[in-house]
């Protein structure tokens, strides 16, 4: 059973859509003789259901013989499109065998019909037919009723639950079409449509499975084996095998863990170490900038002044704005950023760019041996005051 | 910046200037032969037509590709552009100039654009921006640019942003004639079905084989632009970002690394993902069109192309060593030295204008003592901003009639969003040309905090 022979949704209502424009204008295009012949006609389901099976028609248009012919000679297309064809034929014979479902619309020609029972009308059609669809691939002359017959020849088949109740696939295809309030004259329909349906299809029963796919009872164990008796062992002492299993788990991942902790705390450090001495104060003349330091250390030693006070002292090399490696450069007297063009004095004040605060400082001293020494864990921050800390230079 | 003479490397360019002149040539053909197969070609003056004009072009440049084949100064002298041309575009590339100059371009794109999406006019600016690149590439220091590695992508990104930037306001435009006629949009007139298999597949596969080759042609001709192994200590001058990323970096330039690293990265995503929440406009949906959807249309292209492409653009070729700005035909000078000498806003009101010292809190003083003093500094600063962020969306639904059914139709809370969203956007032009013309550096700067704005 696919469902795709089923005229979706959008094609009911593109049907109806095309239904009411022609309502509404009142002519109708003459070359369709189909939908105008059956106008006239007070079964309104036929109507609604080829209708609903003209677009599947638009889109293979192919003569109305070819359904003629028997099914060894047509192509899968042609058997295809019968197929799909095969519920508007249903649906109309379905239509004749209920007399009931065309008193539902009793007095109304199609031309009156509201959009919902045109809707429900094709999904009653499509219900109908759907039963005969697949023998009706393989066969496209039998009749839906002939199909509707061989129905319980295969009742395995069915395993998708049809509403086969007509009207609760009524109410459904009401609620799709329009949810939300009703008229009353809309309730008063619904409710004459409900009693008027046939008998229920008979419900169809699961046969009884056969002895031999009756699950088998497992043979009981002979004696304690020596798994069990192992398990009972771990299971007396543990308290069952899976709390064994959680209990390694637990026990492997505090392992690794102690192992990562362990790891951030190496017996040898490749660094250069942080404090380190720069040589003798003398060896500076007054406004130089040593980079001699830079590659390893990251540190400039300037001999400059700092609010008309003349010291030595180590600016870091990093910028203060995003961390690039500022060039001293040696022209402008400044140092200068390749990454976004902040700019510092000799001092490291910042001037320009983006830079927001001046070059950090180490902490520097005269050693016991009268070398500078400097300590890069210290550093000072002269937005803070902190480069008046006499750790931070040494003064000359 | 070279290490040979010029007539070595107009020789070392000759070849591929010819090649490229001639694949203009073939361009022009192509489309001269297509339109005239077709019979498409407009009619401009009498029977002259516009495939005349491609076959023309197509002849110029068949003429011009052996000029450039010979490599030869003299010759090549008269496919460059003349030093006084180069000097102008120099200037033209200011910063000022540039980033004002490129909202003033678009605009008048914008305006004309029923004009400018026209396929003969489109086709005779691309065959002028083609033309003015095979100009300049004689000139050192642009080839330089443009043929680094690095920036090929950009370059072929600028062409194809125009034809996508031009595809699209095409079929805008064509949609908006047509809805003025009372008719639906092509895209739902031809509203026709498309297979997944075989038709997109297919396209799919065809793209993949094609980027595939294109790849394969670029990894052999262009080399990967490696540079030299990292060092903590030592950053490449100018030290650029991924190309995609240079609009970001150049935002770097203006503002704090939070601000332009964390805080307006996110918001250009979070704005992103505002934009289903504030668009209240339905029109638009599954077709092309601009006058349905002016408001969104202009934000968007200034968002993408002004804030975005041009700044990538602007990163790529105009910043040099030490970030400096550089025209492109400007030879990369390291020690190039620019007045940079940046001043916050609350020295300019204080030391400047009032003629004062800036407000500084004791160096004992109490907490409180100190933030007070800090806040009442930048006090300017921050009135400023909040006047600028609370202010302008009041204002604009008082003056502008625009706005006013803007903020009817979203509601208090979906319109100071999208006011702020836009205001923040606004933000980076504005302190940029700040930045540039007075040499603004923060409106808010309080370093003490790692706050500055």
């Amino acid at each position: 059973m696919s469902e795709g022979n089923k005229p979706s949704i959008e094609e009911i209502l593109a049907t109806c859509r095309r239904l009411d424009q022609g309502r509404k204008s009142g002519a109708r295009p003459a070359e369709s003789p189909q939908p105008k012949a059956e106008i006239s006609s007070p079964a309104a389901p036929e109507l609604a259901a080829a209708e609903a099976a003209q677009p599947v028609k638009e889109s293979q248009p192919q003569p109305a013989a070819v359904e003629r012919r028997p099914a060894s000679q047509m192509s899968v297309e042609e058997v295809l499109a019968a197929a799909r064809r095969k519920p508007g034929q249903a649906a109309a014979t379905g239509g004749a065998q209920k007399p009931a479902e065309a008193k539902a619309a009793p007095a109304k020609t199609g031309a009156q019909m509201s959009v919902e029972e045109v809707l429900a009308a094709a999904r009653r059609g499509a219900a109908a037919a759907k039963p005969a669809e697949s023998p009706a691939a393989k066969a496209p002359q039998k009749t839906a009723a002939a199909a509707a017959e061989a129905k319980p020849a295969a009742p395995e088949r069915k395993t998708v639950p049809v509403p086969a109740d007509t009207a609760s696939i009524l109410a459904a295809a009401r609620a799709a079409a329009k949810p939300g309030p009703i008229s009353k004259a809309e309730a008063a329909a619904r409710a004459k449509a409900a009693p008027a349906e046939p008998a229920k299809p008979k419900a169809l029963s699961m046969p009884e499975r056969p002895a031999y796919l009756q699950p088998r009872p497992k043979p009981e164990p002979a004696g304690p084996s020596r798994r069990s008796f192992f398990g009972a062992l771990v299971g007396v002492i543990f308290g069952s095998s899976l709390a064994v299993g959680f209990a390694s788990l637990f026990v492997t991942n505090l392992l690794w863990l102690l192992g990562l902790a362990r790891f951030m705390f190496p017996n040898i450090l490749t660094e250069p170490p942080t404090v380190f001495k720069v040589g003798y104060p003398d060896d500076y003349a007054p406004g130089q900038v040593e980079t001699r330091f830079v590659a390893q250390f990251g540190v400039w030693i300037v001999r400059y002044e700092y609010q008309g006070q003349p010291q030595i002292f180590a600016l870091r090399t990093v910028c203060t704005h995003l961390g690039c490696t500022p060039n001293w450069l040696e022209a402008e007297q400044k140092f200068k950023c390749p990454c976004h063009g902040s700019g510092f004095y000799k001092d490291g004040i910042n001037f320009e760019g983006p830079a927001p605060r001046p070059l950090e400082r180490y902490a520097i001293r005269i050693a016991e041996d009268g070398q500078l020494e400097v300590d890069k864990s210290r550093r000072f921050q002269e937005e803070l005051g902190q480069w008046k800390d006499p750790a931070s230079f040494v003064p000359v | 910046m070279h290490g040979h003479n010029e007539a070595l490397f107009l020789e070392e360019i000759s070849s591929f200037l010819g090649l490229y002149y001639l694949f203009l040539a073939a361009l022009n053909a192509g489309a001269a032969f297509y339109l005239w197969r077709r019979g498409r070609g407009i009619r401009l003056i009498g029977p002259i037509r516009s495939f005349h004009c491609w076959l023309l072009l197509a002849l110029l440049f068949t003429m011009i590709a052996p000029l450039a084949f010979s490599g030869d100064p003299q010759v090549m002298r008269w496919i460059s552009l003349p030093p006084s041309v180069r000097d102008f575009i120099d200037w033209l590339m200011g910063p000022v100039v540039y980033s004002v100059g490129t909202v003033a371009v678009l605009t008048v794109l914008f305006v004309g654009r029923r004009f400018f999406v026209k396929p003969t006019v489109a086709w005779l600016m691309l065959n002028g921006a083609l033309l003015f690149m095979g100009l300049a590439m004689t000139d050192p220091d642009f080839a330089d640019i443009v043929r680094k590695p690095d920036n090929v992508p950009i370059v072929g990104l600028i062409y194809l942003l125009g034809y996508f930037t031009w595809l699209g306001a095409y079929l805008a435009v064509e949609n908006d004639k047509r809805i003025q006629q009372g008719l639906p949009p092509k895209e739902k007139e031809l509203d026709e079905k498309v297979l997944v298999w075989p038709d997109l597949v297919y396209t799919e596969l065809i793209c993949m084989i094609a980027v595939t080759a294109l790849l394969f042609v670029w990894a052999i001709c262009i080399k990967a632009p490696l540079e030299e192994p990292a060092s903590a200590v030592k950053t490449p001058n100018p030290s650029k970002a991924p190309w995609y990323f240079l609009g970001l970096q150049e935002m770097l330039v203006y503002y704090d690394p939070w601000m332009a690293g964390v805080v307006l990265p996110s918001l250009i995503i979070f704005g992103l993902m505002a934009i289903p929440y504030l668009d209240f406009n339905k029109k638009g949906n599954g077709y092309y069109t601009i006058d349905e959807r002016k408001f969104s249309y202009i934000v968007f292209q200034f968002g993408f192309i002004v804030l975005w492409v041009t700044l990538i653009v602007l990163g790529t070729f105009l910043r040099g060593p030490n970030w400096n700005f550089f025209g492109p035909f400007e030879t990369w000078d390291p020690h190039k030295v620019e007045a940079l000498n940046n001043v916050d806003l609350s020295e300019f009101f204080w030391v400047r204008w009032l003629q004062r010292a800036r407000p500084r809190p004791p160096e004992d003083a109490g907490m409180l003592i100190k933030v007070g003093v800090i806040l009442i500094r930048e006090l300017p600063g921050i009135l400023l901003l909040i006047g600028y962020f609370a202010i302008t969306p009041a204002a604009m639904v008082v003056w502008s009639r625009f706005f006013r059914e803007l903020f009817k139709k979203m509601g208090l809370f979906r319109y100071m969003t999208m006011m702020f969203l836009l205001q923040v956007m606004l933000l980076l032009p504005v302190k940029m040309v700040c930045r540039w013309s007075f040499n603004l550096k923060y409106f808010i700067a309080i370093p003490e905090w790692m706050l500055n704005f």
